[in-house]
């Protein structure tokens, strides 16, 4: 009997919910089919059948059997339909068929068959809804995984935009600094020229000034010569020197003051010639500061070039300042001459600058071990400490607004490390500041010297 | 709403036992359980607990079919109060119709209930769903414990919201049936503005709660 009813229960279309919903409810609907498999009823029915149960059944609330076993197409046979109650509500039947003669066994086989299948539901439920409430957990959880991850994707690609346009704005920027900075470095240039040609200008006026008065004296020293001169040539006319022509010329010579004016004439040209020779001098420092004449580099004496930027700041020099250069040979440093004497120019101005009197600027220069030290030291104010690691610093100043470009010093600074050099400052608040440079002195060619400033 | 089945003529609906941790939302269903007459409602699964904590939820199935043949099933869930179960959380709070925060009288708790509420209102908008709309009652539960926060200091606090306050002591069974009964009032008010339960299904609201609410004998 058993073999032409193989126990293969058959599944319901209880799984069409299921299969059609993507999202997992906490609390949605299930049918009786979507909770209890046959599977686990199986070996219950079979053992219902094999102690003599003809047929036992699971329907679900439409009629669909979801499991059976046993022949239920018996002659004469009563059926039994025990309502199965999920979430309290009747969501199908366990059914059991048999011979009338035996309906006691088959009500109790029935109720025994009920208790098991709802003790099956039962826990079959709890771990369905436990299912489901993890996957829709899991779902939740991956979708706020999604939504994160498309955000840090969102973000990533702001971010690299950003850092894309950032670069680029660092590059405008840079360059605009860059010309900035040029700018100013070219305006210090000519800050630190016209200053320059301010005080030679002085220079300058000063023996143009008694050379022009000279002139002019001499000028009316030279209408008296010749007016003198007109007159002995016509007391000479006739060949005899007359009386009358010699009070005449006597008188002439005492009212031209000849007797002083002709020593003072040769004391007015001398002092005219050494007028003009300092004139041409300041023209040959300036020349020799300017090394207008030499090529973008030479091999200098760095004593002599502290000399030339010592010579065109002569009237920068108070009369009561003493300049003390304590100088030792040194080896030729190749670089440019002009921009040497710039980086000499504003350190040795600043010192000049600083207003104290009897200012005393030693200058030392030495050789020692490969690298030229050079140091100016002042007896000035000094530096105030909060300041000293500022005062290479672009635009940095402590001169009235519009008295100092805050560039001088960091212009002597790039011209000093361009040739692979350093400066530092020493300072002693109220008893002066001392700058030392260091010079790397070439070995052969090898050395790369950058373009200065 | 977690269905509405107008072909088979069938609405299931959702209403949530929030609150923090250990603040009687499961005891609140199980006493409700016993209250209710048992015709109208299912058996309360309690799904994986562990010491005495709810992990995932507790389940309270109810039912009434209206005049017009619809049949309504009521499903009422508690959540894990726990912080770390906000996952859990936000998937029960899903498609909800209603929610009863049970909060805990106790002055220590007052931070976590606090912290609750606000966690409430982030998942319900989570969830896309608006706490100014839907049906919403407070339980300041455990009143018969000593150390707690005066009632006139609790209503001057939710007066405010416009929200309805019921003080509970859910072991005893004191404020529950009252909780839910408010609950489930504004529930029907929620649903029928949208399904027409009255207009279209004869369901008036007295029999609504009446049938949800009817005390077992």
């Amino acid at each position: 009997m058993l073999s032409d009813f193989p126990g293969a229960g058959i599944r319901g279309r209880a799984n069409r919910k299921v299969t059609m919903k993507k999202e997992y409810i906490v609390g949605a609907e299930k049918s009786l089919g979507e909770i209890i498999k046959d599977i686990d009823l199986i070996p219950f029915f079979r053992s219902a059948v094999e102690s003599g149960i003809p047929c036992v059944m699971l329907e679900d609330s439409r009629g669909d059997v979801l499991c059976h076993w046993g022949n239920p197409s018996g002659e004469g046979m009563i059926t039994l339909r025990k309502p199965v109650y999920l979430e309290g509500e009747a969501a199908g039947y366990v059914v059991v068929r048999g011979d009338e003669p035996s309906r006691s066994r088959i009500e109790a086989a029935a109720e025994l068959i009920l208790n098991a299948v709802n003790t099956i539901l039962r826990s079959s439920f709890k771990s369905v809804l436990a299912t489901e409430t993890h996957m829709a957990v899991v779902d939740q959880s991956y979708n706020e995984l999604l939504e994160t991850n498309r955000r840090l994707q969102l973000s990533e690609g702001r971010y690299r935009d950003l850092a894309d346009t950032l670069e680029k704005q660092v590059h405008e920027r840079t360059e605009e600094l860059r010309q900035a900075l040029a700018t100013l470095l070219h305006q210090e240039k000519i800050a630190s020229v016209g200053q320059l040609a301010a005080g030679v200008a002085h220079e300058i006026n000063n023996p143009l000034g008694f050379i022009v008065s000279n002139l002019n004296t001499l000028n009316q020293y030279v209408s008296r010569f010749r007016d003198m001169l007109v007159l002995y040539r016509s007391a000479f006319e006739n060949g005899e020197f007359t009386d009358e022509n010699r009070a005449l010329t006597r008188r002439k010579w005492g009212d031209y003051k000849l007797d002083f004016i002709l020593p003072d004439a040769a004391d007015l040209i001398r002092e005219s010639l050494d007028g003009a020779e300092r004139v041409r001098k300041i023209v040959a420092d300036l020349k020799d500061f300017s090394h207008i004449d030499d090529g973008d580099r030479a091999g200098v004496d760095i004593n002599r070039e502290i000399d030339r930027t010592l010579n065109v700041l002569t009237h920068e020099i108070p009369g009561d300042a003493e300049i003390i250069r304590d100088y030792r040979p040194l080896p030729e440093f190749t670089c440019s001459p002009a921009h040497i004497c710039q980086a000499f120019f504003n350190i040795i101005l600043n010192a000049l600058q600083t207003g104290k009197e009897g200012l005393k600027l030693i200058i030392t220069t030495r050789y020692e071990k490969d690298f030229i030290r050079i140091s100016f030291s002042d007896n000035g104010p000094g530096i105030p400490e909060e300041i000293t690691n500022r005062i290479f610093e672009p635009f940095f100043t402590t001169k009235e607004v519009g008295k100092g470009t805050g560039m001088g010093l960091k212009v002597t600074y790039d011209i000093i490390t361009s040739y692979g050099g350093t400066i530092e400052v020493k300072s002693v608040p109220g008893s002066g500041a001392a700058f030392g440079i260091l010079l790397p002195v070439a070995k052969k060619e090898n050395n790369v010297i950058r373009e200065a400033v | 709403m977690i269905e509405y089945d107008g072909i088979d003529n069938r609405m299931v609906l959702k209403l949530v036992y929030y609150g923090p941790a250990l603040s009687g939302k499961t005891t609140n269903l199980l006493r409700l359980h016993d209250m209710v007459e048992q015709e109208g409602r299912g058996e309360l699964t309690v799904l994986d607990t562990k010491d005495d904590r709810t992990i995932f939820f507790d389940l309270l199935p109810f039912f009434l079919t209206a005049p017009g043949g619809l049949k309504i099933k009521l499903k009422v869930f508690t959540v894990p109060g726990q912080v770390k179960h906000d996952a859990t959380r936000k998937a029960v709070l899903q498609r909800a119709d209603g929610v009863a925060f049970i909060a805990d009288s106790q002055v220590s708790e007052e931070t976590n209930n606090f912290e609750s509420f606000r966690n409430l209102e982030d998942n319900l908008g989570f969830v896309g769903l608006d706490i100014e709309k839907i049906p919403l009652v407070v339980q300041f539960n455990k009143r018969d414990l000593g150390n707690i926060v005066a009632e006139d200091d609790i209503r001057r606090v939710w007066e405010q919201t416009g929200i309805p306050v019921f003080m509970s002591s859910a072991i005893t069974g004191t404020g529950v049936m009252e909780t839910f009964r408010e609950l489930v009032k504004q529930t029907y008010d929620h649903i029928d503005r949208r399904y027409g339960l009255m207009e279209k299904h004869g369901l008036d609201k007295t029999a609504f709660v009446g049938k949800l609410t009817l005390p077992s004998p």
